[in-house]
């Protein structure tokens, strides 16, 4: 039996999961990259990455040493663990429901 | 969570992102059918490209691929970074840093060691069998994130090195001939150059897969 409660809902999102995916298969991300790779709006992409921020998923880190400021992102200890976690739920969910 | 079809649909997005996410083309397919029509060229000038020159038959050889690989990997630096542009990206993403960091350490073994077969003990054709094997190794060693179809031409380049040299050493008669400026010619142009092309146009003909938002 499933619990679907187990599902986290911060990364249960369509773009999100895109931004934890992305930060959790390849080190930092540049903004720029992220948006590019996604096709997501700044506004849209800064959103999500603050609410992954706050639930201590993702670390935002600013340079400001070159002539443009650079912020990069990468996941967090624990935002590996909870989307190794999401993933393991999806896959329960699916193997469960096979016929 | 509503149904199966929601997490297979989750998981197929992640799927697809991780696989995005460590695949880097380092070879433009464009770059590479100049270079391979190049280098075929080249490989059918032969022994003339030493006359217009008016030099060596070493040097000749060495300036005119020398020249090539300046060529392509201008015009290859030159569409990546178009690519790159039209993808909101820098030229010089995390997955160009990638490629430059496994490539340069083949690159360079070879490079060298070729030029100084060449220069200093004049052996067109070992130095050409060391730059094939050793820019084979370089696309090998972006195996973690290439595209499947340049793993397969690094493997052509590595497996194309290796018989040639086998072959040659096996004949056993290369110290006897004049010149081996034609055998290295022709794996030189049949290495970087058709190669080179059927990679690039496989690459182009190939049916690109529809991109993924996450909007």
């Amino acid at each position: 039996m499933i619990d679907f409660d187990q599902i986290d809902k911060t990364i249960h999102e369509k773009a999100r999961l895109s931004i934890m995916t992305l930060l959790a298969s390849r080190g930092e991300w540049a903004f720029q990259d992220l948006k590019a790779e996604l096709g997501m709006s700044d506004g849209n992409l800064i959103t999500h990455l603050r609410i992954l921020s706050a639930a201590g998923f993702v670390k935002e880190d600013r340079d400001d040493s070159g002539t443009r400021p650079r912020t990069t992102y990468h996941i967090t200890e624990s935002g590996k663990t909870a989307f190794q976690r999401y993933v393991d739920v999806l896959e329960k969910i699916v193997k469960a429901m096979k016929p | 969570m509503s149904s199966q079809q929601d997490a297979l649909d989750h998981l197929r997005v992640i799927r697809s992102l991780m696989e995005k996410a460590h695949i880097y083309r380092s070879i433009s397919a464009p770059a590479a059918l100049v270079g391979g029509g190049l280098a075929v060229a080249l490989a059918l000038a032969g022994n003339k490209v030493a006359d217009i020159l008016n030099c060596t038959i070493w040097d000749g050889f060495l300036i005119s691929w020398l020249a090539v690989l300046a060529i392509t990997s201008a015009l290859n630096v030159f569409l990546l970074s178009r690519e790159a542009r039209l993808r909101g990206q820098p030229l010089v993403s995390e997955g160009m840093r990638m490629a430059l960091r496994a490539i340069l350490p083949p690159l360079l073994v070879g490079g060298v060691i070729g030029i100084g077969l060449i220069l200093y003990l004049h052996h067109l054709a070992l130095g050409a069998l060391i730059w094939i094997v050793c820019y084979g190794l370089a696309l090998l060693a972006t195996a973690s994130f290439s595209p499947r179809s340049l793993l397969r031409l690094g493997w052509l380049f590595v497996i194309t090195g290796l018989i040639f040299f086998w072959g040659l050493a096996a004949r056993g008669h290369l110290e006897l001939l004049p010149s081996d400026l034609r055998i290295a010619s022709f794996v030189m142009g049949f290495s970087f150059g058709l190669l080179h092309i059927c990679y690039g146009a496989a690459v182009l003909l190939r049916k690109k897969p529809a991109p993924i938002s996450a909007e």
